[in-house]
């Protein structure tokens, strides 16, 4: 059946709106089934078994599992370690970004596109390779163990260089222009002209940044020591990742719903904002 | 926020030490434990909890323990902070990861430590069952402290064997016996298996250790015990260990294929799935406190001869450790492995305790009298060799379970899979025999 309507479709060279739909539908179950498992299985009072592979609660649901999950782990102080880094790194990056990015788009310097490709190269880093010259940099600049140290390194961003560079580009010339002649300085025609009208690659780039620093566990597991600083990935681990014991999952996937429902809540307030961002930053 | 609190604690540990400097009392030594968590989350409290209690009785030192993730992630860690200049004071290691780290320079011998209390090596490591020696003296020096150690152990759910018409206090002690008690136990509906008669646990680290205990129930080596740059891979012995794990999957159906994670192990096994497991004497009080159902343990079923590998951790001091730091380490290292800490842990993990003077203690012999599968597995130490350590040993384990994985899944016949592991295997210690044993004299 799938095939017909796949060949129909591929025939008339276009998707069917009821043909998307139900692609859209097929892939949003397929991203929904581990989080609604998460729910079940985190209101499961049993946290070890075989009921606990199941989708469809067949029990009372209970805070058990919240409840130790919330006293395992320092949650409100981890919780405000990791604001403080995702905030802390996409504040800075949004200058550094907006900056290097008006750079390579709009003015003219010897060796510009080379520099631009070397920037591009660092995308194509594994972070791991990183772990061990950043963090001797972290040590001698006297950042080990601190909060300074996990955003550091994130300052500048390669991909949010590029995609501010491209949305910047796609930008009219003449109205930076027109601003010249109404005597606007440099940071007023990029304050005035191009950061409001690059608004949806920003809110693009700030989504991706902040979910991956919020979610990020080696590099602040090797630079931070001390329990009081340690952010919500590094606090949750604690507890899943024991390798000899069994994985009470119930508890796991309490702990795992903690860390991520303010990221959750967040994308349901503002989701309409992002979705737009997104489709409009692609267009472009 | 940050730099107003970071100020805040400056500008009292600046308060405190200026108060403090003219007088007698001195600050106290701050150093780091670095701690991996191998069994459940309610220890890495546990560990805090221990570690205030020798802050208490030890004013003079401040120790804080670190949480480093997984054992493979505390080695990444510990090299990290030691390249950056900052080694923690000790670390709880795996226990065969010490010889790389001993080959690398990266750990400290202890031996000046052991003399300056007037001890001699042997009488030091005396305190300690002889199994553990293996992967804490390396060259005659000892490099590490034994904090917590493991051997395999076959599990049985005993109402499953009633059921099944066996006799619930007889368990497998060969693998002829296993595959006929397993295929006994395992049950079908139709062409689905709805419980297996036998699992075992073939994620990275565990699989090569369980692979290694079948190894040597199977009369062999796995490696060099006194050179780390040889494994015996392509082996008659081995190869009859891989065949057999393969034998279970394919010929005898009674074990799941593709690779299986230690956590999805228990889990079956607690919740019935699966009747028999081979898993780590360190999980043994969890599946106590959570199994629902009459269990039994026993040692590690043998082919040719009962021998195990141990597993585990010991307590290390990475080098460019000094001073102060170094004697308050040493302090902390004693006090984490005496008899009675010592046994508090294994109580409270199902490790045992590697202090051999842990089980004279009262509240010891109360506790293996009440739980007589704990003494099971401390009995099998008897039988233990030291587990397989390598120059390189993660990449060099890791050569082996690809392949172990590639057999579970029937992409690969046995022999195929261990000529490919040996010759990864050589290929990565290369580096090692090029300067050491085929270093001969030119001229």
């Amino acid at each position: 059946m799938s095939a017909a309507t796949l060949s129909t479709g591929v025939s008339t060279g276009e998707i069917s709106p009821k043909l998307g739909y139900a692609a859209t539908l097929l892939i949003a179950a397929l991203w929904m089934v581990p989080f609604i498992w998460m729910l079940v299985a985190a209101f499961n009072p049993e946290s070890i078994g075989a009921g606990m592979a199941s989708l469809v609660p067949s029990y009372i649901p209970t805070l058990a599992n919240f409840h130790e999950a919330w006293a395992s782990a320092d949650f409100p102080r981890y919780g405000l370690n990791t604001l403080i880094i995702t905030l802390g790194i996409l504040a800075v990056q949004i200058v550094t970004i907006t900056l290097a990015g008006y750079a390579f788009a709009r003015l003219e310097f010897p060796g510009r596109t080379l520099c631009f490709y070397l920037f591009l190269l660092q995308l194509m880093l594994a972070p791991v390779v990183l772990i061990v010259p950043n963090l001797t940099t972290i040590a001698k600049l006297g950042l080990y163990d601190s909060l300074m140290g996990v955003m550091a390194p994130y300052f500048a961003s390669a991909f949010g260089t590029f995609l501010m560079r491209q949305a910047f580009r796609a930008i009219p010339r003449e109205l930076e222009d027109a601003a010249l002649i109404d005597g606007a300085s440099v940071f007023q025609r990029i304050g005035f002209i191009y950061l409001p009208l690059a608004k949806p690659s920003l809110v693009a780039f700030s989504i991706v940044s902040v979910t991956a620093h919020w979610n990020e566990f080696l590099w602040p597991l090797m630079v931070i020591n001390s329990p009081d600083l340690r952010p919500l990935t590094v606090g949750l681990a604690s507890f899943t990742r024991g390798a000899e014991g069994a994985q009470a999952w119930g508890v796991i996937a309490a702990g795992t719903l903690l860390v991520s429902a303010p990221l959750l809540i967040a994308f349901a307030l503002f989701q309409r904002a992002f979705v737009n961002s997104f489709v409009s930053s692609g267009i472009k | 926020m940050t730099t107003t609190r970071r100020s805040l604690l400056a500008g009292a540990a600046f308060a405190t030490s200026f108060a403090l400097s003219p007088a007698f009392a001195q600050a106290p030594t701050e150093i780091e434990l670095f701690f991996p968590v191998p069994v459940d989350g309610q220890l890495a409290r546990d560990m805090a909890a221990l570690i205030k209690e020798f802050n208490t009785a030890h004013p003079a030192i401040k120790a804080t323990p670190v949480y480093t993730g997984s054992y493979d992630e505390t080695l990444i860690k510990t090299r990290a902070a030691m390249k950056a200049g900052k080694p923690p004071a000790a670390v709880i290691m795996s226990a065969n990861f010490l010889l790389d780290l001993k080959i690398e320079g990266e750990i400290q011998s202890m031996d000046a430590l052991i003399k300056a209390d007037g001890k001699s090596n042997d009488q030091f490591m005396g305190q300690f069952f002889d199994a553990l020696h293996g992967n804490a003296v390396l060259d005659r020096q000892v490099y590490g402290v034994p904090f917590h150690n493991s051997t395999p152990l076959l599990y049985v759910n005993t109402d499953h064997l009633k059921e099944a018409g066996l006799d619930p206090d007889k368990l497998p002690a060969n693998w002829e016996e296993l595959v006929t008690t397993a295929k006994k136990l395992t049950k079908r509906e139709g062409d689905r298996v709805t419980r297996w008669g036998m699992m075992m646990p073939s994620n990275y680290d565990y699989g090569g250790w369980i692979l290694q205990a079948l190894t040597h129930s199977n009369g062999g080596q796995w490696f060099n015990v006194d050179y780390g740059g040889e494994v015996y891979y392509d082996t008659p012995s081995m190869l009859g260990a891989l065949t057999f794990w393969s034998d279970l999957v394919s010929r005898h159906k009674v074990h799941p294929a593709g690779v299986q994670a230690g956590g999805a192990v228990s889990s079956a096994f607690l919740s019935g799935q699966a009747s028999m497991m081979l898993l780590s004497t360190g999980s043994l009080t969890h599946i106590r406190n959570n199994a629902k159902f009459p269990y039994k343990v026993a040692f590690v079923p043998k082919n040719v001869k009962n021998e195990v590998p141990i597993g585990g951790a010991s307590l290390v001091i990475p080098a460019g450790v000094e001073g102060e730091r170094r004697k308050a380490a040493w302090t902390l290292i004693n006090w984490m492995t005496a008899p009675e800490k010592s046994g508090w842990w294994s109580r409270a993990t199902g490790y045992f305790a590697p202090n051999k003077a842990a089980y004279d203690l009262p509240e010891m012999k109360e506790f293996l009298a009440k739980n007589p599968d704990a003494g099971i597995a401390v009995s099998q130490l008897a039988f233990a060799k030291p587990w397989f350590a390598t120059y390189k040993t993660v990449p060099v384990r890791k050569a082996i379970e690809d392949e172990l994985a590639a057999v579970l899944s029937a992409k690969k016949t046995p022999k195929e899979a261990l000529v490919a592991a040996q010759k990864q295997a050589d290929e990565i210690m290369r580096p090692y025999v090029e300067q050491t044993a085929l270093k001969l004299p030119t001229n």
